[in-house]
């Protein structure tokens, strides 16, 4: 079952190694050219890794889950408020912070499930903004004296490995793409697992699923937890990487910009979600210079891409799995 | 199919990147600006970056620093932390020796490390927010004073105008909170009491029910720390409801489209603290500035904070003309040596980077909607 | 309790305001079952509209403020829906027959797109409507002092409410969009043209947007460039709360926003109010997850 992630043939696998090698040489390409800018290129970089550890999770979520979920940030702001509070008030390093981020984000995604996760489509839209408009009010708010107010919290440690401080933007590069590797192979692992399968029958026909004896509910209450957990995780990248953490930060609009990288990309597909990073995250850097009218450009670009892909850029590839010989011929080359 | 166009979109992306950065000569001297130039604080960034190139484009006509052009670099930070890092990134790697801004604290915070370790002079504009400062950076500076002076100035005029029992507004951004928590802090140690201490939230147009709240209290006088919108809009309620309770401001509200927005009537007796208002720089340069700026753009900055970047901008440039673009003599010069006449007034820094010297005057609006020094 | 009453009056003149706006985005769901979040800079575009004739072309000091307004508001009501009507052609008619979501996204990017030409072409500051043009009359209502133009503006949206209702449900263009709301495919069959449905929709939803914007700049007196998003925001929740798709509903839930708003503000916290609103909204769909007065639709599986 070569599922829907990348090529099985020798050539491709190799073509695939070829490319994630080049990718990871990129900061010691750059500067090898000579380019001035490349730390910046290099940071940006590292600011579409963490987008697609998020969107990579999200997509747990709306993708394959089908639950339309706008309000992502809450969870990832979770992770990140963890991790600042660890790290400053009690001293922990920042990567004992990190389970601790995604066991907090996903025990708040755990009890805010259990009354939303049965509301329909819109719906749940909302009651989603709803949940990240009040995080960021609580956070603002300084709730229990923690999160520091509108200034939010500051001076957070920078992670160490071994004694190495990560502190140049291509220190966090290979930190942040080894983070959205493992992310790739964990969500990946899901997908074709038995709780990957059922998700993607739910989400096809959640009656269907239901007759069949599959328990919607739980699958779509473990989908929501286990990403909302994995944005936790994102927190703690986000928090030490920036070393600063405020509400501002974790706003509706960050949410709709993962909603956005899920939907663009190809909902349910992984290297759509990565592909959408790259183009949600990277054409503001690259239209900088064009300054007050960047967002004006991006908003125009996405209406295009959307009109063009509806779909997505690079939709799921349906499931193949091995049926008697007419079903495969029925069945097999369904969509696309 | 899919794999192929994958492929080459994501390698087309970087090659568009590579091939966009290419790296200039370098015979004129870099300045930075990073400003939010799109975003909730766009209006403030817009006019930061106008003040900025308006005074560059008067340097170098009159020759740029000893023959050498000035070049401004602006960097949009969108108003957020996390795009002020990536702005900050930019700066450092395009070869300025210094930076000018930004305006929110908790922005100016994302971006403080990257230039420090780029040995970049960064010199904030609206950063008001006192840790700034207290973290000890040796290449940090700001033009704007800080929320515990601006706290106490504005504690002390309430306490001076004779008002006993005060109602406290803020709007939650990290400005208006530290203020409104500096001068409460002052209030709680006088015989001032507050008796209503609450945040509005910014973007809100209608604060009739929080108004009628504060009324119940029965205030001698409404504290607003926010900036001009919410505030041209408490006035207007408040007159609307017939109550004609005195209120005061910080700097933020240092705007002529409060009286805009407020009407004449409403706006009147309004009482705010602030750097000299615009139509009170004294200097003859200031006065020389305001009029091509106002005959460029039609109107004058429309608040105080987009000249605070054009202070920062000229002391850098007095830096620089003395000492020449390396950064850490332009920040011991900053540190040590700098007395400069800028746009709002007298401009040296302590130590640790904030502004000296005493800058805050108090306000009053009268019935012609014009700002009066009190 | 004059305290309280105080309050339902400030609480139902917001209310009236949201509810305006989420007349606009229920029209729009009923039909399309599309989230149309480019809706509230589609607001904004109407307050700004209505600042450059009212104060860049001065047409107050022209006309004489009565006529000025009238003109303005037909105006605003005009482009608006011009501007919504080719919103409907660029971003969505090509995707009526993808996935929902992909609509979605191309609404969210229309509204990027729509927000940042406002700030291009009228600038990020806030901009002033001048306090002059609405004469300040209070009036005494049932013991309250109550400014004229806030019963205005709640009149105003009764009345819009209730003509759009009489519109969907008493002529036959309202018959063929109640048609279109339940089955495009059936309503299509039985002859209804629901492109030109849509086409209405997307007229009569946009100006009543538009006209919110003019409101809100004749009330307040103050707008700027984001003002759509905030309100976009509350006034999909308010047509949420009410049910979605259903007009009396975003009326009701409009006016239930504003007071459960206003009376957050007086009896919990100022600063918490917006979350208390989310609250109150997560709660009203725990126990009615869809909305207080739920459109009687087929679920589509």
């Amino acid at each position: 079952m070569s599922a829907s992630n990348f090529q099985s043939s020798a050539l491709g696998k190799l073509l695939t190694y070829l490319s994630i090698l080049l990718f990871l040489s990129i900061p010691w390409l750059l500067s090898a050219l000579g380019l001035e800018s490349a730390p910046y290129w290099v940071d940006v970089l590292n600011n579409i890794g963490l987008y697609t550890m998020l969107a990579l999770s999200l997509n747990l979520i709306l993708g394959q889950a089908g639950m339309f979920h706008m309000g992502h940030a809450a969870f990832f702001a979770v992770g990140a408020y963890t991790t600042a509070i660890l790290n400053l008030n009690h001293g922990w390093s920042i990567m004992a912070t990190m389970p601790v981020a995604a066991l907090a984000a996903g025990f708040v995604a755990a009890v805010l499930a259990g009354p939303i996760i049965h509301l329909r489509g819109d719906y749940l839209l909302i009651v989603t903004i709803g949940i990240v408009e009040i995080v960021r009010i609580a956070l603002t708010n300084d709730i229990f004296g923690l999160t520091g107010g509108p200034s939010g919290l500051f001076g957070i440690a920078r992670p160490s490995f071994f004694g190495f401080k990560l502190t140049k933007p291509h220190h966090f590069f290979y930190f942040i793409w080894f983070m959205v590797i493992l992310s790739l192979i964990l969500f990946n692992w899901l997908e074709n697992s038995r709780f990957g399968r059922a998700l993607k029958f739910i989400k096809e026909d959640a009656v269907a699923a239901e007759n069949m004896g599959i328990n919607t509910t739980f699958y779509k209450f473990l989908a929501f937890v286990v990403g909302a957990a994995w944005a936790g995780v994102a927190g703690t990248v986000f928090a030490c990487r920036l070393r600063t953490v405020s509400p501002e930060s974790f706003n509706f609009g960050e949410s709709v910009v993962l909603f956005t990288i899920v939907i663009l990309g190809g909902s349910g597909s992984q290297k759509g979600v990565l592909l959408g990073s790259f183009l949600v995250m990277g054409l503001p850097q690259i239209l900088r210079d064009f300054q007050d009218k960047r967002f004006l450009i991006f908003g125009a670009a996405l209406v295009v891409m959307m009109i063009f892909r509806p779909q997505g850029l690079i939709p799921p590839k349906p499931a193949r799995f091995c049926l008697p010989e007419p079903w495969a011929e029925r069945y097999g080359s369904k969509g696309d | 199919m899919s794999k192929k166009i994958f492929g080459f979109l994501m390698w087309a992306f970087i090659a568009s990147w590579c091939l966009g950065a290419t790296a200039f000569a370098a015979d004129e001297i870099k300045i930075g600006l990073m400003a939010p130039v799109t975003g909730a604080w766009a209006s403030e960034g817009q006019d930061m970056v106008r003040v900025v190139e308006l005074l560059a484009d008067e340097i170098n006509t009159a020759g740029g620093i000893d023959g050498v052009q000035v070049s401004i670099i602006v960097g949009d930070d969108g108003g957020t932390p996390k795009e002020a890092a990536l702005a900050a990134q930019k700066l450092v790697t395009s070869g300025v020796s210094a930076v000018v801004g930004t305006y929110g604290s908790s922005v100016t915070e994302a971006s403080q490390d990257i230039y420090d370790e780029a040995g970049v002079v960064q010199v904030a504009t609206g950063s008001t927010s006192i840790r700034l400062t207290a973290k000890g950076l040796k290449r940090f500076f700001r033009t704007c004073p800080r929320d515990d002076e601006q706290g106490r100035v504005l504690a002390a005029r309430v306490e001076g105008l004779g008002f006993k029992k005060v109602a406290m507004v803020h709007d939650n951004t990290s400005y208006s909170k530290g203020l409104a928590d500096e001068a409460k802090d002052i209030f709680e140690h006088s015989n001032v009491g507050v008796v209503f201490f609450d945040a509005i939230t910014p973007g809100d147009r209608d604060f009739n029910a929080s108004l009628t709240k504060i009324k119940e209290t029965n205030p001698e006088v409404i504290v607003f720390t926010g900036y001009y919108p919410e505030a041209a809009l408490l006035l207007r309620q408040k007159f609307d409801m017939k109550w004609n309770v005195p209120m005061i401001g910080g700097d933020a509200t240092n705007n002529t489209a409060l009286v805009e927005i407020a009407g004449k009537e409403a706006a009147s007796g309004y009482y705010f603290i602030s750097p000299p208002a615009l139509s009170d720089m004294t200097t003859d340069s200031a006065k020389k500035f305001m009029k091509t700026y106002s005959d460029k753009y039609g109107s004058l900055p429309s608040s105080v904070w987009s000249v605070l970047a054009g202070d920062a901008f000229l002391v850098i440039v007095e830096a620089i003309k003395i000492v020449g673009p390396d950064s850490s003599r332009i920040a011991s010069y900053l540190t040590n040596d700098l007395d400069f006449q800028g746009l709002s007034g007298q401009i040296s820094f302590n130590e640790i980077g904030d502004r000296l010297g005493e800058v805050y005057r108090l306000y009053q609006v009268d019935a012609e909607g014009r700002f009066l020094l009190r | 309790m004059d305290f309280f009453f105080q309050q339902l009056s400030n609480g139902l003149t917001v209310g009236g305001i949201y509810a305006l706006i989420a007349l606009g985005y229920t029209m729009v769901y009923g039909v399309m079952k599309l989230i149309n979040f480019a809706h509230g800079e589609l607001f904004a575009l109407g307050a700004y509209i209505g600042y450059s004739l009212l104060v860049t072309m001065n047409l107050g000091g022209r006309l004489g403020p009565p006529m000025a307004i009238a003109l303005t508001i037909i105006m605003v009501a005009s482009l608006v829906a011009l501007a919504g009507h080719l919103l409907e052609r660029a971003a969505y008619r090509p995707l009526s027959h993808s996935d929902r979501l992909s609509a979605v996204v191309s609404a969210l990017g229309a509204s990027i797109f729509l927000q940042n030409a406002i700030m291009i072409k009228w600038g990020a500051q806030y901009r002033a409507y001048g306090a002059d043009l609405l004469p300040n009359v209070i009036v005494n209502l049932f013991g309250q002092n109550v400014p004229l133009i806030r019963i205005l503006v709640f009149l105003f949206a009764v009345v819009v409410m209730t003509a759009l209702y009489a519109f969907i449900h008493r002529t036959k263009l309202g018959l063929a969009i109640r048609a279109a709301a339940i089955d495009q495919g059936a309503a299509k069959l039985m002859g209804v043209d629901v492109r030109r449905v849509i086409a209405v929709v997307f007229i009569i939803g946009p100006a009543l947007g538009g006209l919110a914007g003019l409101l809100v700049g004749l009330y307040y007196g103050q707008i700027n460039f984001i003002m759509g998003q905030l309100y976009g925001l509350k006034a999909f929740t308010a047509a949420i709360i009410g049910g979605i798709g259903n007009i009396p509903g975003a009326m009701i839930g409009g006016l239930l926003l504003g007071l459960i708003e206003a009376l957050g503000a007086a009896y919990v916290s100022v600063a918490w109010k917006d979350a208390l609103t989310f609250v109150v909204l997560i709660l009203i769909l725990v126990f009615r997850p869809t909305g207080l007065l739920p459109e009687r639709v087929a679920e589509k599986l």
